[in-house]
């Protein structure tokens, strides 16, 4: 390594440029709308990538699960090409909100907490939070999981939930996304996780018969996600999520992942608004 | 898109923040204890006359020193459980913070003895002086003014290292600044912020070893 | 672990080589540039310059990644991640090739740059065919060790969500659920990478070594 010669100016300097960003960035940006994007002819959608049957990129590297499909099928319908990115969980909003992506589809379960931040389409898929413990183990009410150290992906709906319900001294790890936390439950890190309805099939593959879904906190419902205000955009998806409901696609999309009938979706939600203002 | 800054989480947060800079020097400074200790230990294994662990410590330096850290750290952190032990996120970061630092310490910490010549040793006790005052004198005290620079700035390479810490999440700065961000999605901002926090952090650290410095290994020697 | 998982953590590879190289050239370029400025006898100039140092070697690199992935974003430039990645790169690479470059060039002896002067060169020609020559030599191992430090450090894209070899290493051992056997590949893969930059700046360091004594 070189000697780093740093004068106390130099420091001074650093921090005044640092401070002097924020006055750059206040350049306004415009909002991207269908027309846009189809003038672009691409789609840039934020995703997850190691978190199947939702999000994930299999080992051919080709983006894959059910966010991806519906995508897919949005861009059809916008006809454009689909560009996806694969996204942290912990990324997501930051991704959506600074313009690194144009939409997500990416397990975004709809909280009131986040719709302050990302305009929410109307559902088109229902998920539950659950939390996964040994299966020899008693764990009934809330209060069982403060014995546990959790693991749970940074800013998952997960996170807020275990964070939300857990006695308030229980340990919790968080990790950079969904693949890590499974990883640090089958390497013993941790002794419990949060996760999803679909977490115990990979687990079973890597332990199998040790673990099992032991609480269930609210069902939640996942949308896509624009910019507030962006009103033609989210106008554009809860379009498309009407027809696919009406026409089918979706179902086809749930045989192939969730393998159950579609969900009944809610008119509404508390704190969420599904329409754009 | 017409992005607003909102630094209200970040200030918010500050007492969170502040605390996670206390984890960060944590880190560092534990971190760093263990490479001295790995570096003297492996300089002196490194010369040893069994040969097979003379090869042990030069592969142990070249494979922690052409791999990445976020890799040792996630197979530290994965692979101890498996040798049936398990830590806290905290002290397995600095376990990876101190093999780390200690593989660059040992070469660092090599070079310096190295620069020591025979002949000022024989000629120290040509002068007279005891062995303990050609070892303190002539050996330790110029060996350490080499090695000085290059140990210190490798140390503030590791305090910005401990942000890496995050991804097994222990206990530091950059950690408390993705909760902060995962409850507000204000990245822009948070990141931004603690840059600054880190860009203090090192400079301090900076001047207090210029101190030791100027203390100890200036001219003329003492 | 299939030859499936092996292929699709070599196309991660594949990106980490690139990146690293992107990261190399245009560092390098802004890197001269800046090593320059910083020895160019302009006070403010050399002032601006060792902030600019000064930032990118007192923060973490992870930390320079966050801000300048989301920060272009909000300025406007809607790049590729990928873009925005190597953008990161390139920031922190110049900084560090300045600060390199900038102690050869001072390493050069002055009586080079007056001889230079007496012969009536102008500043692009002593720079060009006296100095920098000499200073490039001079740097070699420095330069070879921070290139290595740059590979390794391309590792970090993964936090921020960009597919290159660590992160490929991650959703693959999220597959197959052997977290030791994958880091360990990917571990040697970035090895096979870096060690041989690394004997032959260490083989470089020990032959000017021999030559200054």
């Amino acid at each position: 390594m070189t000697k780093m010669k740093t004068t106390r100016r130099s420091v001074l300097i650093a921090g005044a440029a640092a401070l002097a960003l924020p006055a750059v960035l206040s350049a306004p940006a415009l909002a991207v709308t269908p027309a846009e994007i189809k003038a672009k002819g691409k789609i840039v959608v934020g995703i997850q990538g190691d978190n199947p049957p939702w999000g994930f990129v299999t080992s051919a590297g080709k983006q894959d699960g059910l966010d991806a499909d519906i995508a897919t099928l949005f861009a059809k319908e916008l006809g454009v090409q689909v560009e996806f990115v694969p996204l942290e969980v912990n990324n997501r909003i930051p991704a959506l909100t600074t313009g690194r992506v144009d939409v997500l589809f990416a397990t975004m379960a709809m909280l009131p907490e986040r719709a302050k931040a990302v305009q929410f389409s109307k559902p088109y898929v229902a998920n539950t939070i659950v939390f996964i413990g040994p299966k020899k183990d008693k764990i009934t009410t809330n209060e069982d999981m403060g014995r546990y150290t959790i693991g749970v992906a940074k800013g998952a709906a997960q996170d807020t939930q275990v964070t939300k319900n857990a006695p308030a001294n229980t340990t919790i790890r968080r990790y950079d996304g969904d693949a890590p936390s499974i990883q640090a439950l089958v390497s013993g890190q941790v002794q419990a996780i949060g996760g999803n309805i679909f977490y115990m099939q990979r687990i079973e593959q890597a332990r199998p018969g040790e673990f099992e879904n032991k609480l269930e906190f609210q069902n939640l419902y996942n949308g896509a996600c624009t910019r507030l205000g962006e009103k033609e955009i989210n106008a554009a998806i809860n379009s498309f999520i009407d027809k696919i409901k009406a026409n089918g696609e979706l179902q086809k999309i749930y045989d192939k992942w969730m393998k159950v009938p579609v969900h009944k979706f809610p008119d509404s939600l508390e704190g969420i608004t599904f329409t754009a203002s | 898109m017409n992005y607003k800054l909102d630094f209200t989480p970040v200030i918010d947060g500050m007492p969170a923040l502040l605390m996670g800079c206390l984890g960060t020097f944590l880190l560092a400074i534990c971190g760093m204890a263990l490479a001295i200790v790995i570096g003297v230990g492996g300089v002196i294994l490194r010369d040893s006359k069994i040969a097979p662990v003379r090869w042990l410590v030069k592969a142990f330096v070249e494979i922690i020193r052409n791999t990445p850290f976020l890799v040792q750290i996630f197979f530290i952190y994965f692979a101890l459980p498996l040798a049936g032990l398990r830590l806290d996120p905290t002290p397995t970061a600095i376990i990876a913070l101190g093999i780390n630092g200690g593989a660059y310490a040992i070469e660092i910490i090599r070079g310096g003895v190295q620069s020591i010549g025979k002949g000022q040793i024989e000629a120290g006790l040509a002068l007279g002086l005891h062995k303990a005052q050609v070892f303190r004198l002539i050996v330790l005290k110029p060996a350490l003014r080499a090695i000085f620079p290059s140990l210190t700035s490798q140390f503030v390479l590791l305090t910005l290292t401990t942000s890496i810490a995050s991804a097994i999440s222990a206990y530091e700065l950059t950690s408390v600044a993705q909760r902060i961000e995962s409850d507000s999605f204000r990245s822009f901002e948070v990141y931004g912020t603690i840059t600054l926090f880190y860009l203090v952090i090192s400079w301090v650290m900076m001047r207090f070893f210029d101190a030791i410095s100027t203390r100890y290994f200036s001219y003329p020697v003492k | 672990m299939g030859a499936n998982e092996f292929l699709f953590l070599l196309t991660g590879l594949k990106w980490t080589v690139l990146l690293s190289i992107v990261g190399f050239i245009g560092g390098g370029v802004f890197g001269l540039a800046i090593a320059l400025l910083r020895v160019s006898g302009r006070p403010l100039i050399e002032r601006i310059t060792s902030g600019y140092i000064a930032l990118f070697q007192g923060t973490p690199l992870l930390m320079q990644l966050f801000v300048v992935y989301y920060g272009l974003a909000l300025v406007g430039l809607k790049l590729d991640a990928w873009i925005a990645v190597a953008i990161g790169f390139t920031l922190h690479a110049s900084a560090y090739l300045g600060e390199i470059w900038r102690g050869s060039i001072e390493a050069v002896p002055k009586g080079q740059t007056e001889a230079a002067k007496a012969l009536s060169l102008r500043y692009v020609s002593r720079m060009r065919d006296v100095i920098l020559p000499q200073a490039i030599r001079i740097s070699l191992p420095a330069t070879i060790g921070f290139l290595v430090q740059l590979i390794k450090g391309t590792s970090l894209a993964a936090i921020v969500g960009f597919t290159e070899l660590t992160r490929a290493g991650n959703i693959v051992s999220n597959q197959i659920f052997q977290p030791l056997l994958v880091f360990g590949i990917v571990g040697i893969l970035y090895f096979l990478l870096c060690w041989p930059l690394s004997l032959y700046g260490s083989h470089l360091e020990r032959r000017m070594a021999i030559a200054a004594r």
